[in-house]
């Protein structure tokens, strides 16, 4: 019964805020003059309509669950990793240089590539993770610079060196990646690509680690209270390195599925507009940093996303109802820890 | 070198500190009472469109700052009862904020002026430029000080404002107990709650001066994201300032002056991808020169607080 009550009590919040946000989007939704209640269910068509559109939108989600769950984790070590959508671009752009430059079978290109993806989005999130931890440059700001240093030097790899010249398309990008060297897609004819699975086994494998193993453990009491986790023999700097390594690596691996199972090239621009690093921060701000939470978020923002385009292709509210959403979503679940913050005040004092 | 390094350069430094100091000022004041306001680039970005909305409702440029002003102070005003009353992480509010800033700035553009990306209308009249008398006849100063938007001036003149209020008048000395220690500051009997108010309300009005200075001071027009991580620099010029408005204009000017200059590289050979990353590049490696233990520590412990 009381365990009934706790699992009601950690859903109550999340679910208030979800319908604080919808709200917040009915009021803009009204003010554009638009059907609340239609362009709602039009959102809901566009997000789970048909199976067609829920594997959009667990498309969608496949990045956004990756990137949450390296945020998580580094939130969990009491990092604030801002720097998932250069770590992001980069994973992306190592893969489609490996998946089209390396000599070898279809299959070694295919790892080799991923592979290229996690290590580039770790290395430069460590780079991050190593100027604190050795010259202690505030994190969150080296981070965000190094997010618009890491786009706009994959905008030029692609725009000079390595752009496609063969196609009429002046479109900064490389060429294309061999066929044998994509992801497989899940379903016949749908946009879901097997990246999704890694996003699923990622989500297990890190509540798995983050619960039962020693460096887990080590993660969790760093971010809990850093000074206990020192004075327990923690080394901060080393767990730095590590943790904010991992974090850009999953970065990293979204960028790699991007680029071998959706668009089979490294495209200026086309993993940054979307803003798939923002909501994956999101995703993790919304579960409070659980990975599982995070997936689940994740397909929620995405569910959001894919609805919010067919609230465009369909009615004359704007898409950006769903941004609206997303963000006053975030707003009060940050109120979350006022929430126990007042409980816990009342049992001390009762 | 004589045609990069010519008057206009400088002229449109300064023009383009402008919005990273008003909003690195208020930045400044934000992390004098304890409070680390990620949120400034949301902020402006709010501050840039309502100006264009201002004016194009209004008519005048005047009142459309001023409604830059009350927009964002309604938006500093959700920030500071999520931090101050609901207790909520301020780093948490401040990037749901900017979420917030971004999605709403395109709805509306799409909603009000019916446009996807920019706004821009012939018609609209932008800030105008102030000649100043006696300097703007010296020849080479003139043409760098002289002629710029009234914010332009506005932010210097605060600067100096600034400087005394914090280090010279009582209340900014209870400004800065209320930061340094809100227990012992409470006990004197110092409002602590209200000063963060206070400092957050008055970062919302610096913000608005900042946004209305980058859509209406120069190009008059809006175009979607267009703070373009404007806030974030700002943010690392409070830091590098160390939250004390004298160090925090020397840091904009840093930033500007890189600005400037990339923006006048492009003309050259360089791919514009590079000059682009200039302003960020020499962000990271200021950091590394400048700077201060004690400040980041206390930035350090925001940052670590991540639930």
């Amino acid at each position: 019964m009381d365990k009934l009550k706790g699992i009601l009590g950690a859903l109550m919040q999340p679910l208030l805020a979800i319908i604080v946000g919808l709200g917040a989007g009915a009021i803009a939704i009204a003010i554009v003059g638009g059907s609340i209640t239609e362009t709602y269910a039009e959102m809901w068509k566009g997000a789970f309509g048909s199976f067609y559109f829920f594997t959009n939108t667990l498309s969608r989600a496949t990045p956004i669950m990756l990137i949450g769950l390296g945020v998580a984790l580094a939130f969990r070590a009491g990092f604030f990793n801002m720097g998932s959508e250069g770590q992001m671009v980069l994973g992306a752009l190592s893969a489609a240089v490996t998946a089209i430059y390396l000599p070898g079978p279809a299959w070694l290109k295919l790892v080799a590539a991923l592979l290229a993806g996690v290590i580039a989005g770790g290395l430069w999130s460590a780079f991050a993770g190593w100027l604190d931890a050795r010259f202690r440059m505030n994190l969150l700001i080296t981070t965000l610079l190094l997010n618009y240093i890491a786009s706009l030097f994959a905008g030029y790899v692609v725009s000079y060196p390595l752009m496609d010249r063969s196609g009429s398309a002046a479109m900064a990008q490389t060429v294309m990646v061999d066929k044998s060297v994509w992801l497989p897609k899940l379903f016949q004819g749908m946009s879901l690509h097997a990246g999704f699975l890694f996003a699923l086994i990622g989500a297990i494998a890190l509540a798995w680690f983050m619960r039962y193993m020693v460096k887990g453990y080590e993660i969790r009491m760093m971010g809990g209270n850093p000074l206990f986790a020192s004075y327990g023999g923690v080394n901060r700097g080393r767990l730095m390195l590590y943790s904010m390594f991992v974090s850009g690596g999953f970065a990293g691996l979204a960028g790699a599925g991007e680029v071998l199972g959706t668009q089979y090239r490294y495209l200026d621009g086309a993993l940054t507009s979307p803003g798939y690093a923002w909501s994956g921060i999101m995703a993790t701000l919304l579960a409070g940093s659980n990975p599982l939470g995070t997936a689940l978020a994740a397909i929620l923002l995405a569910a959001l996303q894919t609805g919010g385009m067919g609230v465009e292709r369909n009615t004359d509210v704007p898409l950006e109802v769903s941004s609206i959403i997303q963000a006053v979503l975030i707003l009060f679940i940050s109120a979350k820890f006022t929430y126990s913050f007042f409980k816990k005040k009342k049992k001390a004092g009762a | 070198m004589d045609q990069l390094f010519d008057v206009s350069l400088f002229a449109s430094t300064l023009r383009m500190i402008t919005p990273i100091l008003l909003a690195a000022l208020g930045g400044a004041l934000c992390a004098r009472v304890g409070l680390f306001n990620v949120g400034l680039e949301g902020l402006i970005l709010i501050g840039a469109f309502s100006a264009i909305v201002g004016n194009h409702l209004t008519g005048s440029v005047w009142l459309a700052v001023l409604f830059a002003i009350v927009c964002v102070l309604v938006f500093s005003l959700l920030l500071a009862y999520m931090a101050i009353h609901l207790k909520a992480n301020v780093i948490v509010v401040g990037i749901s904020l900017n979420f917030l800033a971004l999605g709403l700035t395109t709805f509306s553009l799409r909603a009000i002026f019916d446009v996807k990306g920019a706004y821009y209308d012939k018609s609209m009249v932008g800030l105008p430029k102030w000649d100043i008398p006696l300097i703007k006849d010296i020849p080479w100063v003139g043409d760098v000080v002289s002629g710029h938007s009234p914010l332009v001036y506005l932010s210097i003149v605060l600067v100096a404002c600034l400087q005394y209020y914090l280090f010279k008048t009582v209340s900014g000395f209870r400004l800065l107990a209320a930061g340094q220690n809100p227990v012992a500051a409470r006990s004197l009997g110092i409002k602590v709650t209200h000063i963060q108010y206070g400092a957050v309300l008055m970062c919302g009005v610096l913000c608005g001066l900042a946004g209305a200075q980058l859509s209406l001071g120069q190009v008059t027009m809006f175009t979607e994201g267009m703070t373009a991580g404007r806030g974030f620099i700002a943010l690392v010029a409070t830091m590098l300032g160390q939250s004390n408005p004298l160090g925090v204009a020397g840091a904009s000017l840093l930033f500007g002056f890189m600005d400037a200059l990339s923006t006048r590289l492009q003309g050259y050979a360089l791919p514009v991808h590079f000059t682009m990353m200039l302003p960020y590049v020499v962000t990271i490696i200021a950091m590394f020169f400048f700077k201060d233990k004690s400040y980041l520590a206390e930035a350090r412990k925001a940052n670590e607080s991540s639930r």
